[in-house]
């Protein structure tokens, strides 16, 4: 007895790994999709990610089928006995163990190595797989089975009337798949012996008869009759119940594995013998139902009698339920086969044939179910237990947390909220945790959906970039994740970038970051849990000031004080910026200025309000300021020469400030400080007037100066003159402002009104009295004084010497400053000024003023000092004359000298009969002259 | 007009695409299903069948090439193969990584998607029940149930290229 008890149990669990063995593995049609992807730290030190193409690859159809129970003729897999004449019945199961639907076809063939044949062999479908052939389960030739989808077949064959006791006859349950017709299963034979004796059958029924789900409950029965040709007798001590053996018919049945006993569920009858229910507790038969359910693995129906007690005809039933367990994998097959054993020789033993009769195989499997738990970090049910508060992100940034619970379902108002400062700019993160609540692995396609609280404070989270990550927050989950193991939890989080211009604070929730984790295998079945941001602070900020000023919170200290500055200068604006916000920034620095004005910002490397000495490279930006970090510079700015007067409040911060400085963060341009100063402008006078003049007059006679007068302050100039210093009152001195063509006394000449950087002429005329004498020399001092709106006066001089001379001979030496030796290019009308390398070209004129013949006229001009001779030249309105050159006075050459040394004057005389000497024959008549030109270039 | 308005935008779309990829590391995973052959002489071998299709119990091979795209070095470079839905990992199929003669890269592998990495074998906690008593054992985890293989190169030269596999059965 115990023999045939392991061997059943052999035979289930042989059944049972069978079942998951031969899955069907993943169904034709699906995608297998794959995409790799990698992390890396690039040359900058920042992490980063990248993803492969993806790959599909479809599953193919692959058929697969059994026939069970397996037999050879010569061993067959079941043997059943029945009358001659009467049919007996072989229970078969045949199971789809492919990827893909298929049909079965079936046929029975006859034994070849057996006593008869059967005189009709016919295939049922039983359809609610009770072990029998009910009312309206039709002959089959075939079974359409889904992919991992079992039938109940029974092969009914009929013995022919009149075999003998004993005689035996074989019939095979054969299968070939229609998908795949290589595909047979032709090893299922089942034997039939003839008896006129007993035959206890057993039909066994689960109801339902198909899927269950954990905590499901199955109704077993089984029930049979005596469909023999004689009663069925007592097995002597066929059962020990509660110590006392127990003679009888036994029919029993084990709780399967994955379900429990339903307590109170067991009755049992029988039309003959005295019956009472038993249980299985610990090994041995009781009487007396246990408290514990989990306690009773089998159950038993004892029909007590003696001989041969159950006549023919006699039924029997025994029912009882089950609970299927919970947790129990899908997919399990939850399997039960009865067994009756009953004396039908009358030897009052079992064992011998057809004295233990099993039951057809009722198979229940467990359905998959679907379930999923996803909510915060380490608490997938939001129940608020083992919740893990902390998460550090990738960058060692660790994150703090609270959780909003919600343990009634469908839980999907739990929640993760972020219990730090979040700053535009900032990458957030939401560590959840989901848990596969199934019975079988699942896989789950996770939904990211961002949430705008209030549409309508123009705060949009939208705009945030959001992405599933796996639980290190560097590696990026694409596709669904799993498959999960039922109870087995998936750690993950989302990482959220919030643009750098984002800011939020203040009623409601800044964003809801929702994640529904929806099953792969029932796609109705999801739960959603939510990260949230209250308020999103903003990450940027700037604070421009004067030096030593930023960053103090105080806006009024911010703004340069005022300078002034001449034209020409340069001012200094010292200032200071400092990254306020949160997130490490780089700004641009800019200036608004007068136009024409130059400004350029310098680093203040060692802060100390001064240009750094050497000069550094000017700067466009601060360079990248952490939060807090402090940059120093300095705004030089160039006042053009001739800018005008500029007059402000002197007030920085007010409206007419001139000189503005603007930081702008690159990442956030709307972020901007501007500070301002006013950089006035002073009122400057300076009057030029040259140059002075030397000449020579005779008496009487009369002399003009050309003067110039220039304004080189900014402001017009309102310029009178006035004359000093002249020793001699009869001489007379006027002043011409038109050219010469009105003259007036120097002091009453009207003034004349120069613009800044204008220039005019003037002319001073010198009338000498007759008489005067010869050599006498007046020094007279002529002055321009002007005055400005706003600037000081000023003024600014010229002397005039001018010298009798004896007969008629006057003298006149002008200058012009040229940038070339040819003098093409005139730098200075008058060579007042010069630069080194420049030239200068002097016209020296020896007029004949008088009415007579003058002698051996003869002019001399040294080379000045701090110049080089670069040429010499001489000409005469003379006709017919000639002039000599000479660089010692006495001797006389055609030929203009090349060179002069310091101090050297050179000589040109008149040889007006061209005989090659100077002497008294040579006579510049009236009216004619005499010129030397004269080209010295600036040492 | 509209033509050239379009292919412009068109160029410029190409142009903004490509200066916005910027790929610094390009990743190329192909797979094939492995066939095994025997010759004429009976010798055995395999052949590598575009992995179009494949039937349950077959072999796919799947091949991950990495190439340093940029001019500078990459540092800590993890190449990761996820074992895809509907395949189980084969074991012993996902080769050492020879980057040079002193260094070599044994594959990690993760059985938690991917969050975290381990020399085989692994293991994980699970709860068991005794007696009515819940208890943590430490269990190992079965090839099978590995979901990601990974090579961690430590740099990546400009240029170079690494080549890195493994198989997979479909379930």
């Amino acid at each position: 007895m115990k023999r045939t008890t392991l061997s059943k149990a052999l035979v289930l669990a042989l059944l049972f790994v069978m079942g998951l063995v031969l899955a069907a593995g993943t169904p034709a049609g699906t995608e297998i999709r794959n995409q790799a992807s990698a992390s890396y730290t690039d040359s900058a030190g920042q992490p980063q990610t990248t993803t492969s193409n993806e790959v599909v690859t479809m599953v193919q159809p692959v058929y697969d089928f059994t026939i069970t129970p397996n037999g050879t003729e010569a061993a067959p897999g079941q043997t059943k006995t029945g009358l001659q004449g009467a049919p007996v019945y072989f229970n078969y199961t045949v199971t789809n163990n492919g990827n893909t639907p298929d049909t079965i076809n079936l046929t029975a063939p006859q034994g070849s190595s057996d006593d008869f044949d059967f005189d009709s062999v016919k295939i049922y479908l039983d359809t609610n797989c009770n072990g029998t052939i009910d009312p309206g389960e039709a002959e089959v030739s075939s079974v359409d089975l889904n992919a991992d989808e079992s039938a109940c077949v029974i092969v009914e064959a009929v013995i022919p009337a009149g075999e003998a006791d004993g005689h035996k006859g074989h019939a095979n349950l054969s299968g070939t798949s229609a998908g795949d017709s290589t595909l047979t299963d032709n090893d299922n034979w089942a034997e039939a012996v003839v008896t006129s004796k007993a035959v206890l059958d057993a039909a066994k029924s689960a109801n339902p008869s198909g899927e269950v789900a954990p905590g499901d409950t199955i109704d077993y029965s089984i029930q049979g009759s005596n469909k023999g040709g004689s009663a069925a007798g007592a097995i002597t001590g066929v059962a020990t119940v509660d110590g006392t053996a127990k003679d009888g018919i036994l029919i029993s049945d084990e709780i399967p594995a994955g379900t429990t006993y339903v307590l109170g569920s067991a009755s049992g009858s029988a039309g003959g013998g005295t019956t009472s229910v038993i249980y299985m507790v610990n090994g041995s038969w009781t009487a007396t139902e246990p408290g514990t359910a989990s306690d009773v693995t089998k159950v038993g129906l004892l029909i007590e009698g003696t001989g041969a007690f159950f006549p023919q005809g006699a039924q029997y039933q025994l029912n009882f339920q089950v609970t299927v367990n919970a947790g129990t994998a899908a997919n399990t097959a939850i399997e039960n086969t009865a067994t009756v054993e009953f004396d039908a020789d009358g030897d009052g033993n079992g064992g011998g044939t057809g004295e233990e009769v099993d039951s057809n195989t009722t198979s229940n499997p467990v359905a998959a179910v679907y379930e999923v738990a996803n909510g915060p970090q380490d608490d997938p049910d939001s129940d608020g237990t083992g919740f893990t508060s902390t998460y550090t992100d990738p960058s060692g940034n660790t994150w703090n947390y609270s959780e909003t619970t919600d343990t009634t379902d469908p839980r999907d108002d739990d929640a993760e909220t972020i219990t730090d400062d979040v700053y535009g700019g900032d990458t957030v993160f939401f560590p959840f945790t989901l848990e596969n609540n199934g019975n079988t692995p699942d896989s789950y396609d996770l939904s990211l959906n961002i949430v705008d609280p209030d549409t309508t404070d123009g705060a949009d989270p939208s705009t945030w970039t959001c992405q599933v990550m796996a639980s290190d927050g560097t590696t990026p989950i694409s596709g669904s994740i799993g498959p999960i193991n039922p109870g087995d939890s998936f750690d993950y989080v989302v990482k959220c970038s919030i643009p750098a211009d984002y800011e939020e604070t203040g009623g409601s929730d800044a964003a809801h970051i929702e994640v529904t984790a929806t099953s792969e295998g029932d796609p109705n079945v999801s739960n959603k849990v939510t990260g949230i941001v209250t308020d999103v602070q903003s990450g940027y900020g700037v604070d421009a000031a004067d030096h030593g000023n930023s960053n103090d919170n105080d806006p009024s200290n911010d703004n340069p004080p005022a300078q002034s500055a001449d034209p020409g200068d340069t001012v200094t604006v010292p200032f200071d910026v400092t990254n306020t916000g949160h997130n490490p920034d780089t700004y641009d620095l800019t200036t608004d200025l007068p136009t024409g004005w130059g400004g350029t910002v310098y680093p203040d490397s060692d802060c100390d309000g001064q240009m750094d000495d050497p000069a550094p490279a000017p700067v466009a930006d601060t360079g990248l300021l952490n939060e807090g970090e402090t940059a120093c510079f300095v705004l030089v700015v160039d006042v053009p020469d001739d800018e005008s007067p500029v007059d402000l409040d002197g007030n920085p911060g007010t409206t007419d400030d001139n000189v503005k400085i603007t930081a702008t963060s690159n990442a956030d341009p709307s972020v901007t400080d501007t500070i301002s100063t006013d950089v006035e402008v002073n009122a400057v006078s300076d009057l030029d007037f040259s140059p002075d003049r030397n000449g020579t007059v005779t008496s009487p006679g009369t002399i003009v100066y050309t003067h110039t007068v220039t304004n080189n302050g900014n402001e017009d100039a309102s310029v009178t003159f006035s004359q000093s210093g002249s020793t001699h009152p009869t001489w007379t001195y006027q002043i011409s402002t038109d050219g010469g063509n009105t003259w007036t006394d120097v002091g009453s000449a009207s003034a004349i009104t120069l613009a800044p950087g204008a220039s005019q002429d003037v002319q001073v005329r010198v009338i000498v009295p007759d008489g005067e004498p010869i050599g006498a020399i007046d020094t007279n001092q002529i002055s321009a004084n002007a005055t400005y709106t706003n600037a000081p006066a000023d003024s600014a001089s010229v002397t005039d010497t001018t010298t009798v001379v004896g007969g008629d001979l006057r003298v006149e030496k002008k200058g012009e400053t040229c940038a070339d030796a040819s003098c093409t290019n005139v730098t200075s009308a008058d060579a007042s000024e010069a630069k080194p390398g420049e030239y200068i070209h002097y016209t020296v004129t020896a007029s004949n003023i008088g009415t007579a013949d003058l002698k051996k006229v003869i002019v001399s001009d040294p080379l000045p000092g701090h110049t080089d001779f670069v040429s010499v030249s001489a000409s005469t309105s003379v006709s017919g004359a000639q002039v000599l050159f000479s660089t010692d006075g006495t001797t006389w050459s055609t030929s203009a000298p090349t060179s002069l040394s310091a101090g050297q004057a050179v000589f040109v005389a008149l040889d007006s009969d061209s005989n090659g000497t100077i002497d008294d024959s040579d006579l510049l008549p009236p009216g004619e002259s005499i010129t030397l030109e004269f080209t010295v270039q600036v040492q | 007009m509209k033509e050239n308005r379009f292919l412009w935008l068109l160029l410029f779309a190409v142009l903004l695409t490509a200066w916005a990829g910027q790929e610094v590391l390009r990743l190329e995973l192909s797979s094939y299903r492995v066939v095994q052959t025997t010759n004429e002489k009976g010798e055995k071998a395999e052949a590598f069948l575009p992995a179009v299709s494949a039937a349950p119990g077959e072999v796919l091979e799947w091949r991950l090439r990495a190439a340093n795209l940029s001019k500078k070095v990459l540092h800590d470079v993890s190449l990761v193969i996820p074992i895809p839905k509907g395949t189980r990992y084969l074991p012993g199929s996902a080769a050492e990584l020879h980057l040079d003669d002193e260094i070599k890269v044994r594959p990690e592998f993760s059985f938690d998607g991917g969050a975290t990495f381990a020399y085989p074998p692994l293991f994980k906690k699970v709860i068991v029940e005794e007696n009515g008593i819940k208890k943590e054992k430490r269990q190992e985890v079965k090839p099978e149930e590995y979901t990601h293989a990974r090579w961690l190169l430590p740099a990546l030269a400009p240029g170079q290229i690494v080549n890195v596999r493994l198989r997979t059965v479909v379930r």
